[in-house]
Formats: C-alpha cells, sequence, structure tokens
C-alpha cells in the first residue's frame, strides 16, 4: 500500500492509498481523480495517462521501458524529464508518499 | 449447494444473480464444471490483471481454449516477449490510426440501414451489427469479399462451445482450423502482393529489428478476425439491447449524439460481450479463505467485476451518466483490449447513423437465444420493431 498525491492542473489535491501492485493509474481512475485518462486500460498504448512525478520521487520509479519511451513521444502536454505514464509505475511500500501533478490535456 | 457453471445456458442467458452470489458468498470459488477458480469482485480481478507473473496468460485466455492458440496470440503470451510483439502490432490500433476507418464505418452502416428501409422489424444481428463488422473488418485487411459468408459464420462458430460436453465441440474445432487456414492463405497472398492493408502491416511491422513469425501473423489475423467480428458485433447488439429496453436512454442519444459514447461505455460496463477470461497460477494463492494451487486455472470474470457495487454503486441500474472509468470491458493490464480504440469509435459511428435513421426501436422477443459460449455473451439474433 502506497498513499499517492494527485495535483491536479487546477491545483487541486488528491491523496489515494493504492494497494501494492495496482498501477498510479488504476489508484487515478477508481478514485475519481480527473486528469488521468487511461483509454487504452492500461496496456501502454494511448499515452493519456501521463504525468510529472515528483522530482525527489522520480529515482525510485523502475525506469521506462521502450514502449514506454516510445509513447511518452506521443504525449499530448509537454514531455517533460520526469515525464512518466502512470499505467507503467506499479505501487510498492517504499512508493509511499509519491507525489504526481498532471498535465493541463491527455488528449 | 452453489453451482456455477460456465457452460449452462442458464448462464448465457442471464449470469447475473449468479455473479452476485459469487462475489458475496464465494469469492474465490472452485467451479466444477469450469474446473477452475472463478475471481468476481473487481479488486480481486484487477490485482489479478496487474500480476501477470503469478496469473500467466500463457496457458490460453479464452475459458475453453483451442488447440495450439496458446504461445501464438497477444492474449496468450507472457511479457517480456508479450510486450515486444504488442509493441510491433499496437501501431496499427492507435487512436490515429483507427480514425482512417470513421467513413468506411459510416457507409457501411449506412448500407445496412439501407437494405432494411421500410421493414417494420429486422434482426439487429443479421441485418446490422454482423454486416457491419465484416464489411469494416474485410476493407481492413482486404479480404476476397466473395468468402464474407463463410467467415461470418465461421467466426460466430469458432466463439462457441457445447453445452452438453462441456467443451468444444467438432464444429467449434473445425471452425477455428478453418479460420487458422484462412489467415495463412491470407497472410501468404499479402506476403506474395504486399497493399496497404492491415495484414500487410502485421507482416512487414518490425521494431528493433524483431518481426512477428509466419505463425504469429497468422494467429494475429485469426484472433483479429473473430475479435473484430464476433466480439464487436456481440457488442454492439449489447448495446442495441440496452437502448431497446431503455427508452429513456435511447431517446437522449437520438435527441442528443455527444451522449453516445458515454451510453457505450456504461454498456461495456453493464455487458460487455466479453464476459469471461481465464489465467493460469504460477504458484499457490490464498484468497478469500481459499487456496489456489499452482498450476490452476482463474477464471476472472470480468462481467461480475462489472456489476460489484464495491466498485460501482447501484451496479444493475444502467446509467448513461455514469461515467464509468476503469470498468472491465475491455479488460485491463498489460492485454487490455488491443482492439479498444476501434470498438469505441466503430461503436459511435455506427449508432450515430443507426439512432438517425432508427430512433425509436423496441424489442419484439421476449426471451433471446443466447449464444452458447462460456468467454463471450450476446444474442445470436435480436429482433427488433421499428415504431
Amino acid at each position: 500500500m502506497a498513499k499517492v498525491t494527485f495535483i491536479e492542473h487546477s491545483g487541486e489535491t488528491l491523496a489515494v492509498n493504492i494497494p501494492t501492485g495496482w498501477t498510479v493509474m488504476q489508484g487515478a481512475v477508481q478514485n475519481g481523480v480527473e486528469g488521468i485518462e487511461a483509454e487504452c486500460g492500461g496496456s501502454c498504448a494511448c499515452a493519456t495517462c501521463h504525468c510529472y512525478v515528483e522530482e525527489e520521487f522520480l529515482d525510485r520509479l523502475a525506469p521506462p521501458s521502450e514502449t514506454e519511451e516510445e509513447m511518452l513521444g506521443c504525449t499530448a502536454a509537454e514531455r517533460l524529464p520526469n515525464s512518466r505514464l502512470s499505467c507503467q509505475i506499479r505501487v510498492s511500500d517504499d512508493l509511499d508518499g509519491l507525489v504526481v501533478r498532471l498535465p493541463e490535456v491527455q488528449s | 449447494m452453489f453451482r456455477f457453471d460456465p457452460y449452462a445456458p442458464a448462464v448465457d442467458a442471464d449470469p447475473f444473480p449468479f455473479y452476485r452470489t459469487l462475489r458475496d458468498d464465494h469469492p474465490c470459488f472452485w467451479s466444477e464444471e469450469a474446473n477452475m477458480w472463478v475471481l468476481s469482485r473487481y479488486e480481486d480481478i484487477v490485482t489479478a490483471l496487474n500480476d501477470w507473473e503469478t496469473y500467466s496468460s500463457a496457458k490460453g485466455n479464452l475459458m475453453d481454449e483451442m488447440p495450439n492458440r496458446a504461445g501464438n496470440t497477444l492474449g496468450t503470451t507472457d511479457p517480456p516477449r508479450h510486450d515486444r510483439l504488442r509493441g510491433i502490432v499496437q501501431f496499427a490500433f492507435t487512436r490515429k490510426a483507427v480514425e482512417g476507418l470513421v467513413e468506411p464505418v459510416r457507409a457501411s452502416a449506412n448500407a445496412a440501414l439501407d437494405a432494411v428501409r421500410g421493414e417494420r422489424s429486422f434482426d439487429f444481428v443479421a441485418d446490422f451489427s454482423s454486416k457491419v463488422t465484416v464489411d469494416v473488418l474485410f476493407g481492413l485487411f482486404n479480404l476476397p469479399r466473395e468468402k464474407e459468408r463463410m467467415v461470418r459464420d465461421k467466426a460466430v462458430l469458432m466463439v462457441q462451445s457445447d453445452p452438453r460436453s462441456r467443451q468444444k465441440g467438432p464444429e467449434h474445432l473445425a471452425a477455428f482450423q478453418w479460420m487458422g487456414d484462412y489467415a495463412r492463405q491470407m497472410v501468404e497472398l499479402r506476403k506474395r502482393e504486399p497493399g496497404d492493408d492491415l495484414i500487410t502491416a502485421l507482416i512487414q511491422a518490425e521494431v528493433n529489428g524483431e518481426k512477428l513469425a509466419d505463425r504469429e501473423v497468422q494467429m494475429t489475423v485469426t484472433t483479429l478476425i473473430m475479435a473484430g467480428i464476433e466480439s464487436l458485433s456481440g457488442f454492439l447488439t449489447m448495446f442495441a439491447l440496452n437502448l431497446a429496453d431503455h427508452a429513456d436512454a435511447r431517446r437522449r442519444l437520438a435527441a442528443n449524439p455527444a451522449l453516445i459514447p458515454d451510453a457505450i461505455e456504461e454498456s461495456l460496463r453493464f455487458n460487455t460481450s466479453a464476459q469471461r477470461f481465464r489465467r493460469c497460477l504460477q504458484k499457490d494463492v490464498d484468497l478469500h479463505g481459499q487456496t489456489m494451487r499452482e498450476g490452476d486455472f482463474v477464471c476472472l470474470a470480468y462481467g461480475a467485476g462489472n456489476r460489484d457495487e464495491r466498485r460501482f454503486p447501484n451496479p444493475d441500474f444502467y446509467d448513461i451518466d455514469r461515467k464509468p472509468r476503469g470498468h472491465l470491458g475491455f479488460g485491463g493490464g498489460v492485454h487490455a483490449c488491443l482492439g479498444t480504440a476501434f470498438a469505441r469509435l466503430a461503436s459511435r459511428v455506427a449508432f450515430e447513423e443507426f439512432l438517425k435513421r432508427v430512433p425509436e426501436f423496441e424489442r419484439v422477443q421476449e426471451h433471446l437465444p443466447w449464444m452458447p459460449s462460456t468467454t463471450f455473451r450476446s444474442p445470436t439474433r435480436l429482433d427488433l420493431a421499428v415504431a
């Protein structure tokens, strides 16, 4: 379980407890976080679950796969060094406290 | 004693009361008839979908798997190989690529509607959903049109099982065999004469020097034919059924077609045509007081998870304003339906046209003839009376 905080583009903040093994995207979508679309259901095929990971947490994440790297080139909002696809971030205890910012647009 | 038999006609006709008992009383249930465990709660299904190492797809994902299929399709391959293959196939199914299908779907829908113009009633399956899906798929693959009827009939047979023997019957296996042979012939044809079609794209697709093997192209084409023809047609029919039975929703959509996408999502939640898939355990798992053993098969009942009030309040209410994000109508996780963007687009465009021409309709049959299938659910015929 990890507490993950989503900061919507509007500034609104929502903290969610996400079970270990679930993805950050799933935690968002289940809990009414607006700024994540996840059109492809988590199969790394649509780049609409784009998020900006707060710097201090970036190293704690497993690096993106080749597919995620490719899809990160397709985000609607600007790709930044801390851009990740939230369907590829798997939750574990050591991500407790993770903070992600959501872009203005996903598609 | 409670039994859950996915071969039973009663389950084809209405699985939802069974799902409720499963979720509430037996959330990890051993079905003797299916010879596998059944997971029905939303949360447990999502956990399983994410944990592909434990819940493997490599031994087959269809409830009644077909010979030699496992390991040769995306849905029956685990990561990491799955991810490489999916990357190759996926580009053809991105939203951008799929948008080129808007006009073909619109044209197919209108051609089908032209053919029933003036009729007081027609069969939505034979006269609309199967025509449109076959037409669009044949266009996508540039398949020779003479075989349309045959391909459709085989696609419909392939996904069924014999409820009495509780397995695939000879006619179902023969249909699968026929489809595999047909796909192989089409692949060979496109290798000799490449074109602008999806089969050529699959043959030629390369990611980091890796291409699909012939067998993988063949099985992928077979699966795409099955999904594009049968699974999508089934869903269009379920959507039509929902609109036939919920007049308020139908009238709102006819008056405001911008609501169609939300209604599609709610139908995907309410009664997706892809009800149940399976996985194979790679280790023992303790869940809800049961111990599932390594090697056991586990049914992930998406149709049950989609009606779980722990996730979707008032789940048995068809509500086109619900916006059910995270529903399991397309599965989820690494194997989430490849055709998601295509299915959403085709459904939206098909129904934009349908509701323009047939805004008022109701069903004729009180009891529908349900397809006997352990994985999919849709009626084989849906007679609609036009107002």
